[in-house]
This record gives C-alpha cells, structure tokens and sequence, in this order.
C-alpha cells in the first residue's frame, strides 16, 4: 500500500489509513489508545467494520501484540440505539 | 415467564430453539432480521451427491416446526446488552428488557471487510451483501461484476450469483497489504484452497489438492499459474492479478488491477483495467461474539475456528452459568453444522434446566456423536483444520472448567 493515504478505513468518523497507520507508528500503542486518538471505531456503527482492521494495524506496527485476547474491547450498548431505549422507555 | 431466550433465528439457534421446546420449555427467539431462517436464506448449492441445498426450505422447514412447537419467534429485535442479574439473565433490546434464567447465544458471523482504494463507491458491497440480496430480495447486484477475494464463500455465492443469471467476470486477489494479510498472497491463497477442489472444479486445483500439499509443487504452481487464471464454473480465478483501486465517479465503472508474484508483489507496468458495474470483497468470516463479550465470557484466538471465540464446552456451556453458545459464533462452519450444534445446545440446556428423563444423557452424548458426523460429511469446510480447531478449545475447556464439570455431576 503505497498511494492509500486517502483510503477511508472508518467510514462513520471518515478516517484514513494514512491516518491510522501514521498514529499507529508514531506511538507505537494499543488498539485502544489508536481508536482514541483517532476516533477510528467511534463513530454511530461502533467499530463494526473498522474494528478488525484496527487490530491488523497495530498486529502489523507494534511487536509482540498477543492474539488471545479481544484487543479492542466491546461494550454495550453493541447496537446504534436511542437515549430513550437506553433508559427502557419503549412506548 | 420465559425459560430461555435465544438469540439468533438462523440454523442454530432455531435447531436450539426446537429442542428445548421438545423437553417443555418456554422458548422466546429473537433476531434483527424481518425473517427467521438467518443466513441460511441466502444459501443455495448442489451437494456432490448431486441433492440440492435449499436454504429458503430448510429455514421454513425449521421455523413451521418451532411455531408447531410454540416457540415464541420476534424478528426485526435487536439485541444491544447482555448481563446477568442475580439467578436470570437480562436481554437488553430494542422492544424492552427480556428475562430468562437461559439464553443461548446464536448469532453467527460477520464478513472480514478488506479496504480496497474507492470501495466506499456506490456499486461496492460484500460478497454476503450479493447473496442476501441475490436470493433474498431478489434483486439484480449489477450487469458485471468482478469478485476481489477467493476464498471458500466467495466460490459458494460466486455459484449462487451464476445460478441467478448474474454475470461475474474476474475473480482477483486484494493488493497485499497489512490489512489483507494472507487473503493478498497467492501461494496462501491457494493452500487455503485445496480442500475446495470439488467447488472449484478445474485441473489445476484437483491437481492442487494432491500434490500441493508440498510447498516445493505449490511453489511451481503458483509460477507456472496462467496469467488469465483458470475457470471456476467460467469464471475465471486469477490467483496472480490484484485489484489495486475501484473506479468510478458516481458508482463503480471498473477496476484497477495488476499482475502480481507468487508472494502477493505488483508487478509494475502490468496495470489492467477491468470493466464492472459492481464489485464484491469476500474477505471471509469471523464468529460473531460481541454479546457474549459485553456478558463477561472469557475469549480465545483460534485461528482454524476464524478468530476469537467465547471460550465453550463441547455441550456448547459457557463459564457463564446458564449461558449458552451454538453455530458459527463457536467457530466458522456449514449451516447444517450449526442446526445440530444448536440441538446439542438444546439437550445441554434441558439437562441444566432439570428436564428430559433418565437417558438425557444419552441423548447428549447422541448430539455431540452428530456433530462429528455432520462435519465429516460437509460438502462445504471453510478451514481444513476445523477438526483441531475444536479439539484445541475443547481441550483447554478441560483443562479450565474439567473439574467443576464433573463436581456438578455428582451433584446433579
């Protein structure tokens, strides 16, 4: 990948991959600090299709990373869903 | 009062959902789709002894029998929570808060996305998209249309596009990147694909499955793999071309490619450019396990089984007292895999639940015998190592939880 600066890797925040990769190898961190830094996976989706490739990034980029752990975690509510459902009001 | 709730009308949680029934539990189904049946509406194939799979039938089929049964089934409910209050369970969803002492987790899989340059174009979708849409919706993905990925699924829904009139053009790797990983490295690519020779029927392929179990003749096949690839069911598969960017202004027009080496290298000043009106990325499965996740399961990496999955007994228990799991979140398999873990799930949970006479377990141990034959007999394995796969996390389950499996027991 040489040209694919532009291409979008989080489409709900628009992030890049130059973006990603460029953090990735500038602080050399964990997935959870690249999602933070660069708003990749917080977007209204929740990391659906991003999620994956976050990791790739930083299994590609930071040495050692394990693979028996979930590296970016998930938390609820999993599903794009109103303040109203959140608080169980469902009339 | 519901007993248990099961999440995922696909083919394992509706075989789930059926057997619990059998044994005089309330069951409630829930999915997010308009209609039951999961990903097995989209499935169509012939089977090497020549029978049909017809997806649409097999989920009609199950579902006629759970409604025969009472099994409560919403569709169109979407789960977002997950977590245990006390002695039941709490299934936080879109319609309200259910509560059930059982829940078995069925939610399947999701797609591996493969960024490619251009493919937020209109005209760009997953493979799994062509084939909901194919055979679901019935409607036509495009006049034209170029596969980037070749993989197991890929050549399955690349038949069912075919069956349905759709005319796809060229099967072609993604570029090798950290993104695509092996999916992007042909001599990978082909090794993944020696146990789908019978799905791919071309010489070099059935030749494949002999002999390129060897890395040496692997090697030379790939050198010696023709540049305008070699047909599956006429299409041809170019294991030695990379799609380098989707084209397009306002949809997708077309696709940049080029010709690449054995390890997945472009090749510079062989860039092609194919026509196409839609384009699929196949970048495979991944069990999907985010529920499980959100409730406190305790994860594992198995490669063979298509990731992390929520660590399970061969009873598809979880750590997770009265939490349950069964198809493709334990591991990427065929939907008829799924329907007999899903009555292994519902056998297990009966048991739990103090039902079922003296010999449930036999019919226990009869289910998990099932399992081993349905997947000696799949037409479709999506991993030639799924048999290890199962036995790694099976094993570590003993090694885990062993003990209190049979404290348990003797209690019970």
């Amino acid at each position: 990948m040489n040209n694919n600066e532009a291409l979008v890797i989080c489409r709900c925040e628009e992030v890049t991959y130059g973006q990603v990769f460029a953090t990735a190898k500038e602080h050399q961190c964990t997935s959870r600090e690249l999602k933070l830094r660069t708003r990749a996976g917080m977007g209204f989706c929740g990391g659906r299709t991003c999620r994956v490739m976050v990791d790739r990034i930083i299994e590609s980029i930071v040495p050692n990373t394990g693979e028996g752990e979930i590296p970016l975690k998930y938390q609820p509510p999993i599903r794009p869903i109103t303040f109203g459902t959140a608080g169980e009001k469902n009339d | 009062m519901i007993d248990v709730i099961v999440i995922g009308a696909g083919p394992a949680g509706l075989a789930g959902a059926i057997t619990c029934a059998e044994y005089g539990l309330q069951v409630t189904v829930i999915d997010e789709f308009v209609r039951p049946g999961g990903r097995l509406i989209g499935q169509l194939h012939q089977e090497p002894s020549g029978e049909w799979w017809n997806g649409i039938k097999e989920s009609s089929r199950m579902h006629n029998e759970a409604q025969k049964r009472s099994v409560d089934i919403r569709c169109g409910v979407s789960v977002y929570n997950l977590e245990k209050d006390k002695d039941c369970w709490n299934v936080h969803t879109n319609i309200g808060t259910l509560i059930a002492p059982y829940v078995l987790v069925a939610t399947g899989a999701a797609e591996f996305p493969i960024p490619v340059p251009g493919w937020t174009l209109p005209g760009v979708m997953s493979i799994g998209a062509a084939q909901v849409m194919t055979n679901v919706h019935r409607v036509e993905v495009g006049k034209k249309g170029i596969i980037i990925g070749a993989n197991i699924l890929a050549f399955a829904i690349l038949n069912e596009l075919q069956i349905a009139g759709i005319n796809v053009e060229h099967i072609v790797l993604p570029e090798k990147s950290p993104l695509s990983q092996s999916a992007g490295e042909p001599e990978e690519v082909l090794k993944s694909l020696l146990n789908a020779s019978h799905l791919a029927p071309s010489p070099i392929l059935r030749f494949g499955s002999r002999f390129m179990k060897n890395k040496g003749f692997r090697k030379l096949g790939m050198k010696f793999y023709p540049k305008r690839g070699v047909k599956v069911n006429g299409t041809p598969l170019q294991l030695r071309k990379a799609a380098l960017e989707i084209l397009g202004k306002d949809q997708v027009e077309g696709v940049l490619t080029a010709e690449i080496d054995a390890s997945g290298n472009v090749i510079k000043g062989t860039e092609k450019i194919y026509e196409a009106d839609f384009v699929c990325i196949a970048g495979g499965l991944y069990p999907l396990a985010e529920l499980t996740a959100v409730a406190g399961c305790p994860f594992q990496y198995v490669p063979e089984l298509g990731g992390h999955v929520p660590l399970h007994s061969e009873k598809m228990e979880t750590p997770l007292e009265g939490l349950f799991v069964a198809g493709n979140i334990t591991g990427i398999e065929s939907g008829k895999i799924a329907m007999a873990q899903g009555t292994t799930a519902g056998i297990s949970i009966a048991k739990h639940a103090g039902k079922g006479s003296t010999d449930i377990n036999k019919k226990l141990d009869q289910a998990l015998k099932n399992v081993h034959t349905v997947r000696q007999n799949a037409a479709i394995q999506f991993n030639p190592e799924i048999a290890n796969g199962r036995r790694r996390i099976y094993e570590l389950w003993n090694d885990l939880y062993g003990k209190r499996q049979d404290s348990l027991q003797e209690i019970g």
